[in-house]
Protein backbone atom coordinates (compact mmCIF):
# COMPACT_ATOMS: atom_id res chain seq x y z
CA UNK A 1 0.00 0.00 0.00
CA UNK A 2 1.48 3.22 -1.01
CA UNK A 3 0.29 6.51 0.42
CA UNK A 4 0.96 9.93 0.10
CA UNK A 5 0.12 12.42 2.86
CA UNK A 6 -0.60 16.22 2.03
CA UNK A 7 -0.47 18.50 5.01
CA UNK A 8 0.65 22.23 5.49
CA UNK A 9 1.04 21.33 9.35
CA UNK A 10 4.77 20.08 9.27
CA UNK A 11 4.92 18.40 12.92
CA UNK A 12 1.53 16.77 12.62
CA UNK A 13 2.57 15.14 8.73
CA UNK A 14 6.06 14.25 9.87
CA UNK A 15 4.84 12.15 12.90
CA UNK A 16 1.87 10.83 11.48
CA UNK A 17 3.68 9.43 8.79
CA UNK A 18 6.55 7.91 10.92
CA UNK A 19 3.60 6.16 12.46
CA UNK A 20 2.61 4.91 9.80
CA UNK A 21 5.23 3.72 8.05
CA UNK A 22 6.06 1.74 11.94
CA UNK A 23 2.72 0.37 10.69
CA UNK A 24 4.55 -0.93 7.83
CA UNK A 25 2.60 1.53 4.94
CA UNK A 26 4.81 2.73 2.55
CA UNK A 27 4.19 6.53 3.14
CA UNK A 28 5.56 9.59 1.00
CA UNK A 29 4.87 13.22 2.96
CA UNK A 30 4.59 16.99 1.86
CA UNK A 31 3.50 19.84 3.16
CA UNK A 32 1.83 21.77 0.02
CA UNK A 33 -0.38 21.34 -2.89
CA UNK A 34 2.11 21.97 -5.49
CA UNK A 35 4.81 19.14 -3.59
CA UNK A 36 1.73 16.26 -3.77
CA UNK A 37 1.27 17.32 -7.78
CA UNK A 38 5.24 17.14 -7.82
CA UNK A 39 5.25 13.34 -6.37
CA UNK A 40 2.00 12.14 -7.93
CA UNK A 41 3.52 13.50 -11.38
CA UNK A 42 6.98 10.87 -10.92
CA UNK A 43 5.42 8.27 -8.41
CA UNK A 44 2.27 6.03 -8.61
CA UNK A 45 0.18 5.93 -5.29
CA UNK A 46 -2.73 3.58 -3.70
CA UNK A 47 -4.75 6.56 -2.03
CA UNK A 48 -3.69 10.14 -0.95
CA UNK A 49 -4.64 11.83 2.22
CA UNK A 50 -4.90 15.30 2.41
CA UNK A 51 -5.49 18.27 4.53
CA UNK A 52 -8.46 20.42 3.67
CA UNK A 53 -7.32 23.57 4.69
CA UNK A 54 -4.20 24.18 3.02
CA UNK A 55 -2.63 28.00 1.45
CA UNK A 56 -1.98 27.69 -1.82
CA UNK A 57 -3.66 25.03 -3.68
CA UNK A 58 -6.04 23.40 -0.85
CA UNK A 59 -7.47 20.32 -0.65
CA UNK A 60 -10.57 20.24 -2.47
CA UNK A 61 -8.68 21.52 -5.80
CA UNK A 62 -5.62 18.96 -5.08
CA UNK A 63 -8.23 16.13 -5.10
CA UNK A 64 -8.97 17.62 -8.33
CA UNK A 65 -5.48 18.03 -9.86
CA UNK A 66 -4.57 14.44 -8.32
CA UNK A 67 -7.38 12.97 -10.31
CA UNK A 68 -6.23 14.20 -13.47
CA UNK A 69 -2.92 12.59 -12.86
CA UNK A 70 -4.58 9.33 -11.60
CA UNK A 71 -8.27 8.44 -11.87
CA UNK A 72 -7.99 5.31 -9.94
CA UNK A 73 -6.28 7.52 -6.77
CA UNK A 74 -8.35 7.13 -3.64
CA UNK A 75 -8.69 10.24 -1.37
CA UNK A 76 -9.54 10.58 2.26
CA UNK A 77 -9.52 14.06 3.78
CA UNK A 78 -8.04 15.42 7.09
CA UNK A 79 -10.16 18.28 8.36
CA UNK A 80 -9.19 20.82 11.14
CA UNK A 81 -12.99 21.10 11.35
CA UNK A 82 -15.82 18.83 12.54
CA UNK A 83 -19.02 19.62 11.97
CA UNK A 84 -20.92 18.23 9.42
CA UNK A 85 -21.93 21.11 7.20
CA UNK A 86 -17.91 21.39 6.61
CA UNK A 87 -17.91 17.88 5.41
CA UNK A 88 -21.08 18.61 3.32
CA UNK A 89 -19.28 21.46 1.50
CA UNK A 90 -16.41 19.34 0.79
CA UNK A 91 -16.02 16.89 -2.31
CA UNK A 92 -18.84 14.24 -3.53
CA UNK A 93 -16.21 11.74 -4.82
CA UNK A 94 -13.96 11.71 -1.71
CA UNK A 95 -13.46 8.41 -0.27
CA UNK A 96 -13.89 9.72 3.72
CA UNK A 97 -13.47 12.73 5.76
CA UNK A 98 -11.42 12.19 9.05
CA UNK A 99 -11.60 15.16 11.56
CA UNK A 100 -8.67 16.12 13.67
CA UNK A 101 -7.26 15.05 16.34
CA UNK A 102 -7.64 11.20 14.10
CA UNK A 103 -7.24 7.92 15.23
CA UNK A 104 -4.53 5.97 13.49
CA UNK A 105 -5.90 2.41 13.79
CA UNK A 106 -8.87 3.70 12.19
CA UNK A 107 -7.39 5.93 9.46
CA UNK A 108 -5.41 2.02 8.50
CA UNK A 109 -8.43 0.81 8.53
CA UNK A 110 -10.28 2.60 6.49
CA UNK A 111 -6.93 3.31 3.75
CA UNK A 112 -7.29 -0.77 3.70
CA UNK A 113 -11.40 -0.47 2.65
CA UNK A 114 -10.71 1.82 -0.03
CA UNK A 115 -7.73 0.29 -1.56
CA UNK A 116 -8.79 -2.68 -1.23
CA UNK B 1 -38.55 29.58 18.47
CA UNK B 2 -38.36 31.43 15.65
CA UNK B 3 -37.20 29.81 12.32
CA UNK B 4 -37.32 32.24 9.93
CA UNK B 5 -33.73 34.57 12.00
CA UNK B 6 -31.07 34.66 10.11
CA UNK B 7 -28.24 35.18 12.42
CA UNK B 8 -25.35 35.78 9.62
CA UNK B 9 -27.53 38.78 9.08
CA UNK B 10 -26.16 40.35 12.30
CA UNK B 11 -22.63 41.27 11.16
CA UNK B 12 -21.47 41.65 14.92
CA UNK B 13 -22.69 38.29 15.34
CA UNK B 14 -21.59 36.92 12.38
CA UNK B 15 -17.73 38.24 12.74
CA UNK B 16 -17.65 36.39 16.21
CA UNK B 17 -18.47 33.37 15.02
CA UNK B 18 -16.44 33.77 11.93
CA UNK B 19 -13.16 34.19 14.22
CA UNK B 20 -14.29 31.60 17.31
CA UNK B 21 -14.27 28.99 14.37
CA UNK B 22 -11.38 29.69 13.10
CA UNK B 23 -9.85 29.48 16.50
CA UNK B 24 -11.38 26.16 17.27
CA UNK B 25 -9.90 25.23 13.86
CA UNK B 26 -6.72 26.28 14.69
CA UNK B 27 -6.94 24.78 18.36
CA UNK B 28 -7.95 21.30 16.63
CA UNK B 29 -4.42 21.44 14.60
CA UNK B 30 -2.62 22.00 17.82
CA UNK B 31 -4.53 19.18 19.82
CA UNK B 32 -3.98 16.86 16.64
CA UNK B 33 -0.32 17.65 16.68
CA UNK B 34 0.29 16.57 20.66
CA UNK B 35 -2.07 13.75 19.73
CA UNK B 36 0.55 12.74 17.08
CA UNK B 37 3.19 12.77 19.01
CA UNK B 38 1.47 11.27 21.94
CA UNK B 39 0.83 8.79 19.99
CA UNK B 40 4.73 8.05 18.68
CA UNK B 41 6.07 8.49 21.97
CA UNK B 42 3.95 5.52 22.88
CA UNK B 43 5.10 3.58 20.04
CA UNK B 44 8.62 3.79 20.44
CA UNK B 45 7.56 3.01 24.36
CA UNK B 46 6.02 -0.57 22.71
CA UNK B 47 8.92 -1.10 20.54
CA UNK B 48 11.67 -0.29 23.64
CA UNK B 49 9.46 -2.69 25.84
CA UNK B 50 9.94 -5.42 23.13
CA UNK B 51 13.55 -4.66 22.94
CA UNK B 52 13.97 -3.16 19.57
CA UNK B 53 16.28 -0.30 19.12
CA UNK B 54 14.69 3.19 19.33
CA UNK B 55 16.45 6.82 17.97
CA UNK B 56 16.56 8.74 21.00
CA UNK B 57 16.09 12.14 19.20
CA UNK B 58 13.05 10.94 18.03
CA UNK B 59 12.18 11.01 21.92
CA UNK B 60 13.36 14.60 22.41
CA UNK B 61 11.91 15.33 19.20
CA UNK B 62 8.45 14.19 20.35
CA UNK B 63 8.89 15.99 23.76
CA UNK B 64 9.81 19.23 22.33
CA UNK B 65 7.17 19.12 20.08
CA UNK B 66 4.52 18.83 22.55
CA UNK B 67 5.54 21.52 24.93
CA UNK B 68 5.95 23.44 21.86
CA UNK B 69 2.62 23.13 20.84
CA UNK B 70 1.22 23.38 24.38
CA UNK B 71 3.02 26.73 24.67
CA UNK B 72 1.22 27.61 20.70
CA UNK B 73 -2.45 26.37 22.23
CA UNK B 74 -1.72 28.46 25.32
CA UNK B 75 -0.80 31.83 23.52
CA UNK B 76 -4.13 30.83 21.21
CA UNK B 77 -6.57 30.49 24.17
CA UNK B 78 -5.25 34.17 25.65
CA UNK B 79 -6.06 35.42 22.06
CA UNK B 80 -9.29 34.00 22.07
CA UNK B 81 -10.03 35.03 25.66
CA UNK B 82 -8.70 38.46 24.81
CA UNK B 83 -11.39 38.91 21.88
CA UNK B 84 -13.95 37.32 23.70
CA UNK B 85 -13.54 40.18 26.34
CA UNK B 86 -13.96 42.98 23.60
CA UNK B 87 -17.25 42.40 23.46
CA UNK B 88 -17.93 43.04 27.49
CA UNK B 89 -18.18 47.24 27.04
CA UNK B 90 -19.64 49.24 24.18
CA UNK B 91 -17.15 51.26 24.32
CA UNK B 92 -13.29 51.58 26.30
CA UNK B 93 -10.13 52.72 25.70
CA UNK B 94 -8.13 50.55 23.50
CA UNK B 95 -4.53 50.51 22.32
CA UNK B 96 -4.72 50.30 18.15
CA UNK B 97 -1.29 48.79 17.83
CA UNK B 98 -2.73 45.95 20.65
CA UNK B 99 -6.15 45.97 18.32
CA UNK B 100 -4.31 45.44 15.29
CA UNK B 101 -1.61 42.92 16.42
CA UNK B 102 -4.94 40.30 17.48
CA UNK B 103 -6.02 40.98 14.56
CA UNK B 104 -2.99 39.74 12.89
CA UNK B 105 -2.76 37.21 15.36
CA UNK B 106 -6.26 35.91 14.43
CA UNK B 107 -6.69 36.34 11.07
CA UNK B 108 -3.31 34.50 10.12
CA UNK B 109 -5.14 31.05 10.94
CA UNK B 110 -6.79 31.68 7.99
CA UNK B 111 -5.59 29.41 5.26
CA UNK B 112 -5.13 32.66 2.24
CA UNK B 113 -3.19 35.14 4.99
CA UNK B 114 -0.19 35.99 3.61
CA UNK B 115 2.89 37.76 5.76
CA UNK B 116 2.09 40.67 7.17
CA UNK B 117 4.77 43.58 8.29
CA UNK B 118 3.48 45.21 11.38
CA UNK B 119 6.10 48.18 10.92
CA UNK B 120 7.91 49.56 14.74
CA UNK B 121 5.10 50.87 16.94
CA UNK B 122 5.11 54.92 17.42
CA UNK B 123 7.07 55.91 20.68
CA UNK B 124 3.56 57.10 21.70
CA UNK B 125 1.04 54.57 22.18
CA UNK B 126 -1.88 55.25 19.96
CA UNK B 127 -5.15 55.43 22.38
CA UNK B 128 -8.19 55.90 21.21
CA UNK B 129 -11.59 55.42 22.95
CA UNK B 130 -14.08 53.61 20.73
CA UNK B 131 -16.62 50.04 20.28
CA UNK B 132 -13.19 47.82 20.03
CA UNK B 133 -15.66 44.92 19.15
CA UNK B 134 -16.56 47.16 15.81
CA UNK B 135 -12.68 48.19 15.43
CA UNK B 136 -11.90 44.94 15.53
CA UNK B 137 -14.47 43.35 12.80
CA UNK B 138 -13.28 46.25 10.66
CA UNK B 139 -9.74 45.93 10.69
CA UNK B 140 -10.27 41.90 10.52
CA UNK B 141 -11.92 42.61 7.24
CA UNK B 142 -9.09 44.69 5.78
CA UNK B 143 -6.90 41.81 6.70
CA UNK B 144 -8.97 39.54 4.63
CA UNK B 145 -8.99 42.16 1.80
CA UNK B 146 -5.36 42.68 1.66
CA UNK B 147 -4.18 38.58 2.02
CA UNK B 148 -7.03 38.02 -0.63
CA UNK B 149 -5.45 40.94 -2.87
CA UNK B 150 -2.41 39.42 -2.28
CA UNK B 151 -2.27 35.50 -2.53
CA UNK B 152 -0.56 33.22 0.43
CA UNK B 153 2.68 34.22 -1.09
CA UNK B 154 3.10 38.06 -1.02
CA UNK B 155 3.72 40.14 1.85
CA UNK B 156 1.53 43.30 3.01
CA UNK B 157 2.28 46.13 5.71
CA UNK B 158 0.48 47.70 8.17
CA UNK B 159 1.18 50.59 10.34
CA UNK B 160 -0.11 53.09 12.83
CA UNK B 161 0.08 56.74 12.50
CA UNK B 162 -0.99 59.13 15.61
CA UNK B 163 -2.36 62.04 14.24
CA UNK B 164 -1.80 65.32 15.74
CA UNK B 165 -5.25 66.25 16.68
CA UNK B 166 -5.68 62.69 18.16
CA UNK B 167 -6.68 59.68 16.87
CA UNK B 168 -4.84 57.90 14.50
CA UNK B 169 -3.91 56.28 10.92
CA UNK B 170 -4.16 52.62 10.46
CA UNK B 171 -2.34 52.37 6.94
CA UNK B 172 -2.55 48.81 5.08
CA UNK B 173 0.16 48.54 2.23
CA UNK B 174 1.22 45.93 -0.59
CA UNK B 175 -1.96 44.89 -1.67
CA UNK B 176 -1.28 45.91 -5.61
CA UNK B 177 -2.32 48.72 -7.76
CA UNK B 178 -5.45 47.47 -9.02
CA UNK B 179 -6.85 46.52 -5.35
CA UNK B 180 -5.90 49.59 -3.48
CA UNK B 181 -9.51 51.61 -4.29
CA UNK B 182 -11.59 48.28 -4.10
CA UNK B 183 -11.79 48.40 -0.12
CA UNK B 184 -14.34 48.31 0.56
CA UNK B 185 -18.24 46.45 0.64
CA UNK B 186 -21.26 48.33 1.45
CA UNK B 187 -21.27 46.23 4.68
CA UNK B 188 -17.85 47.06 5.70
CA UNK B 189 -18.53 51.14 4.81
CA UNK B 190 -21.42 50.87 7.35
CA UNK B 191 -19.39 48.74 10.25
CA UNK B 192 -16.85 51.63 10.20
CA UNK B 193 -19.52 54.40 10.34
CA UNK B 194 -21.26 53.35 13.12
CA UNK B 195 -17.52 53.56 14.80
CA UNK B 196 -16.79 57.23 13.33
CA UNK B 197 -13.99 55.37 11.17
CA UNK B 198 -13.06 57.38 7.51
CA UNK B 199 -11.55 54.84 5.13
CA UNK B 200 -9.83 56.41 2.18
CA UNK B 201 -7.30 55.03 -0.41
CA UNK B 202 -3.59 55.61 -0.38
CA UNK B 203 -2.23 55.00 -3.93
CA UNK B 204 1.06 55.14 -3.44
CA UNK B 205 1.40 52.92 -0.29
CA UNK B 206 -1.13 50.24 -3.12
CA UNK B 207 -3.09 50.29 -0.25
CA UNK B 208 -5.62 52.09 2.54
CA UNK B 209 -6.46 53.97 5.36
CA UNK B 210 -8.44 52.97 8.44
CA UNK B 211 -9.06 57.08 10.15
CA UNK B 212 -9.49 56.14 13.54
CA UNK B 213 -11.07 59.05 15.76
CA UNK B 214 -9.48 59.70 19.19
CA UNK B 215 -13.56 59.46 20.39
CA UNK B 216 -15.80 57.79 18.14
CA UNK B 217 -19.20 59.30 18.36
CA UNK B 218 -22.21 57.30 19.07
CA UNK B 219 -21.86 53.78 18.44
CA UNK B 220 -25.09 53.43 16.15
CA UNK B 221 -26.74 49.79 16.08
CA UNK B 222 -26.84 48.99 12.29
Amino acid sequence: MKVLLVDDEKKFATMLAKRLALRGIDIDYVYTGDDAIAKAGTQSYDAAVLDVKMPGIGGIELERKLKELDPCLKIIFLTGHGSKTDFETGSAEAACYLAKPIQIDELIKILREVIG
Amino acid sequence: MNSTIDFKDNDDLAFFGKVNASISHELKNILAIISEAAGLLQDLTDMAAKGQKIELEMLTTCSQDIVEEIQRGFATIKQMNTFSHSIDEPVKKVNLADVVDLMIALSKFLSFACTVRFDPLPEEPAVVSTCAFRLQNLIYRALVFAYESTGPDGQIGVAIHPQPNGGAQITFSGCGSNKAGKFASDKTKKIAASIGVDIREARDLQGFELIVPENAEAVSQH
